[in-house]
């Protein structure tokens, strides 16, 4: 999942990769497919179908099992080998229609047999099954890492997100920072106005962190803590991002409170304000401080960690 | 419009072999296209054939068996099926093999002929 948002919007397509040494069965599929909603692609080699499948990301292969080049199965264990290509659902085609073949395509990874000549019911049957189940599973998938009060991202995704975030800040050497962000006095506020205030606040908060940039990924922590990853952001933009938030919601109305002024504490961090062998998990860890230094500070402002200084280590020649 | 009689039956007397999807607008233009193209088809099956080129045999015969059907000639497919199958079923040399490669020559020269 490497989407800066949870929207599922801005769909394509459905793209179907078809791997066939015979330009003769890639004719009959753009004509028996051609009133299917999808993208329709073509290879006519194991080699060119690989690649494809790296470049086009389809959703859909149909592979051939006698190919000039190499074997379906040797294709089929390729995707499977490589993390792009891994999920995607691969239909095996052959004029085989020895069940010792089907056995082996299933047992490799294959989601589905379809023997050559196609009935052109089954095919367009076939497809949309999976076409179906697919997109249901990519709901499941996305659904389980949303949280259900605020629509934001949720602690699962946060972790992978930065994990994934904080690889990519090393090998490219590029800035990398979070902010951790805490409702003040939450707990009075669900007390004294009660649990549907309390949401409300929670809502409220979330919509604002989910309207600033959209390369910034604002997550819901637990509880009243966010977390909000700032990818390829320093420390002095994130600390403006988190300043700009902190006024916003103190400036924001409550229904029925007229007078109420909800507030949070934010803490800042950055790479530079851990030890290079560190883990992401240090990174939460100094945002956190910070966020503690704010609590204590009064409230209602933005701390930042200091980065660590360290002498560069030589070995003396 | 022509009769509605199954392709194997016009085969099977000889007659000219008409596609299951020659009336389907969809299919019309690639059916054509694979008529045409089986008359290279034909030239160089009896070319592996005559040579004794038993895998170029095969691999022709196995192309025909996954397509043909799907070009609504379900009769060629049968026919390529039976040439694949003998090919790797028999070692014996591949003059063995005769009436199954007549017969499918037989039935692609049905599909080429004109259709009155």
């Amino acid at each position: 999942m490497e989407s800066t948002t949870n929207n599922i919007g801005s769909e394509r397509l459905p793209r179907l990769l078809a791997i066939d040494d015979s330009e003769l069965i890639h004719k009959i599929l753009r004509v028996r497919l051609q009133h299917e909603q999808l993208e329709l692609h073509s290879a006519m080699s194991g080699a060119d179908g690989l690649r494809l499948a790296k470049e086009l990301r389809p959703e859909i292969i149909l592979l051939d099992i006698e190919l000039g080049d190499m074997e379906g199965f040797a294709v089929l264990q390729a995707l499977k080998a490589d993390a792009e290509t891994r999920d995607i659902a691969v239909i095996f085609i052959s004029a085989f229609s020895e069940p010792v073949d089907r056995v082996r395509g299933l047992d490799l990874g294959a989601v589905d047999f379809i023997t050559k000549p196609f009935e052109v019911i089954e095919l367009t049957a076939r497809v949309r099954s999976i076409l179906r189940l697919q997109s249901a599973m990519n709901m499941l998938a996305v659904k389980a890492q949303i949280d259900g009060l605020t629509g934001l991202w949720n602690r699962k995704y946060f972790d992978s997100r930065l994990e994934s975030e904080f690889a990519e800040s090393k090998r490219h050497g590029r800035p990398l920072s979070l902010i951790m962000a805490d409702i003040d006095k939450f707990k009075s506020l669900n007390d004294g106005y009660g649990h549907p205030f309390g949401d409300l606040v929670l809502e409220r908060f979330a919509k604002l962190l989910s309207s600033g940039r959209v390369s910034d990924v604002p997550c819901r922590y637990g509880g009243e803590e966010f977390g909000i990853i700032v990818p390829s952001g320093t420390v002095e933009e994130a600390r403006e991002v988190a300043d700009r938030l902190r006024e916003r919601l103190a400036n924001e109305r409550w229904p029925r409170h007229e007078d109420l002024r909800v507030t949070a504490s934010f803490g800042v961090a950055d790479i530079s304000c851990i030890e290079s062998s560190m883990l992401p998990r240090a990174m939460v860890e100094a945002a956190d401080r910070a966020l503690y230094a704010a609590k204590h500070g009064g409230r209602n402002r933005v701390e930042t960690a200091p980065p660590i200084v360290t002498a560069p280590l030589r070995k003396s020649a | 419009m022509h009769g509605q009689q199954p392709a194997s039956g016009d085969a099977a007397k000889g007659t000219s072999l008409r596609s299951e999807f020659a009336d389907d607008p969809d299919m019309r233009e690639i059916v054509e296209f694979f008529v045409n193209d089986l008359s290279t088809r034909i030239d160089a099956i009896r070319a592996a054939f005559d040579t004794d080129d038993r895998s170029r045999l095969k691999t022709l015969a196995h192309q025909l068996k996954g397509a043909a059907g799907g070009y609504g000639f379900p009769t060629i497919g049968f026919a390529a099926a039976d040439v694949e199958r003998e090919l790797i079923a028999a070692e014996a040399d591949i003059a063995a093999i005769d009436d199954k490669v007549d017969e499918l020559l037989r039935l692609c020269r049905a599909a080429l002929a004109p259709r009155s």
